[in-house]
């Protein structure tokens, strides 16, 4: 979903670096409250393994391939949605910046998608969904899958905005394409969790809705 | 676990990923390019096959539209290393991955660090 430089003209471009900036000084300030010791290898190790993991393109119908956001992941387990900004906006920043994954004018837009919109979602839903299940698994995956659909609608209408995608077939296309690609968000988010819970149930945020097992 | 072993692990994790992306990672359009592709008219939407000249006016027509032409250089352009294959590419997300981890622990360092 790494949107290139050619598709948002550079003034809404840089609206987008504005209002991302807004969340990195949030999630900075967020990071320097909630940043201890013990949680600093988590911090290290979720975000070199989402940056691995977006390098795994896994081929969907329609000659089309997605891969793993990270953001609920990043959210749910460090227990904040801006904790989901804090890792995105690193990893965006190396894939844009040494690998040309997304563009740098743009790349506002990319962490509003990815960091702060995957990240709020994937917290706010799995937060919602771990009473309804009982088990936090389901409500991961659940979590996972949304947070990338609406950032692809997101995305979508962002496209519109821009003059690149027709509103309608924008939504369509992304939709259609993210619903599948979200399977896997929601696939991955889930045992990642179980993986980080089993190996270190103590660093796992708790106030993020854990239901204790 | 200690932290030190979770850490370690965690990284052999995420290298072992780094390392098997390139041999098995899809080289389809991702979603976004797709989308991209089918509404200018190098692939049905619904389809797989992309029509490769289609695809280089929908780049040029894109530019045209949001006027937005800005390019750059980066060191490894989608995650290749100049003159290597498929292991330049594992090398190129090791290193990416690595550089993350860096990254990471040091700002979050500096972040956990008291006034």
């Amino acid at each position: 979903m790494h949107i290139p430089d050619a598709f948002i003209p550079i003034p809404q471009a840089a609206v987008y670096w504005i209002i991302a900036l807004i969340f990195i000084a949030l999630s900075l300030r967020w990071a320097r409250k909630e940043m201890r010791d013990d949680k600093i290898p988590l911090v290290a190790v979720l975000a070199a393994g989402i940056f691995a993991i977006q390098a795994i393109n896994i081929p969907i119908p329609w000659g089309t391939s997605g891969h793993m956001m990270g953001a609920a992941l990043a959210a749910i387990v460090l227990g904040s949605p801006f904790a989901a900004v804090f890792v995105l906006t690193l990893v965006l920043i190396v894939q844009g910046v040494l690998f040309g994954d997304g563009g740098l004018t743009v790349m506002g837009a990319n962490i509003i998608n990815m960091g702060v919109i995957g990240g709020f979602v994937g917290f706010y839903s799995y937060r919602g969904l771990c009473p309804l299940f009982k088990n936090v698994y389901p409500a991961a995956f659940i979590a996972g899958w949304l947070s990338l659909f609406i950032a692809a609608l997101v995305c979508a209408v962002e496209m519109a905005i821009a003059g690149t995608f027709p509103l309608e077939l924008g939504l369509f296309s992304m939709g259609l394409y993210h619903a599948v690609i979200g399977v896997i968000e929601g696939g991955i988010t889930a045992v990642a969790i179980y993986l980080i819970h089993t190996a270190r149930p103590d660093i796992m945020a708790t106030r993020s809705g854990m239901v204790s097992s | 676990m200690n932290t030190k072993t979770f850490l370690f692990a965690g990284l052999a994790v995420a290298l072992v990923i780094a390392a098997m992306a390139p041999f098995i990672a899809s080289s389809n359009p991702d979603g976004l390019e797709s989308a991209f592709f089918g509404i200018f008219g190098a692939k049905e939407i619904q389809g797989s096959e992309i029509n490769e000249e289609h695809a280089e006016v929908a780049e040029e027509d894109v530019t045209a539209i949001t006027g937005n032409d800005f390019s750059f250089e980066s060191p490894f352009p989608d995650y290749t290393i100049e003159g290597l294959a498929k292991f330049g590419e594992a090398a190129a997300i090791i290193i990416g991955t690595i550089l993350v981890l860096g990254i990471a622990f040091g700002l979050s360092r500096i972040m956990a660090r008291p006034e």
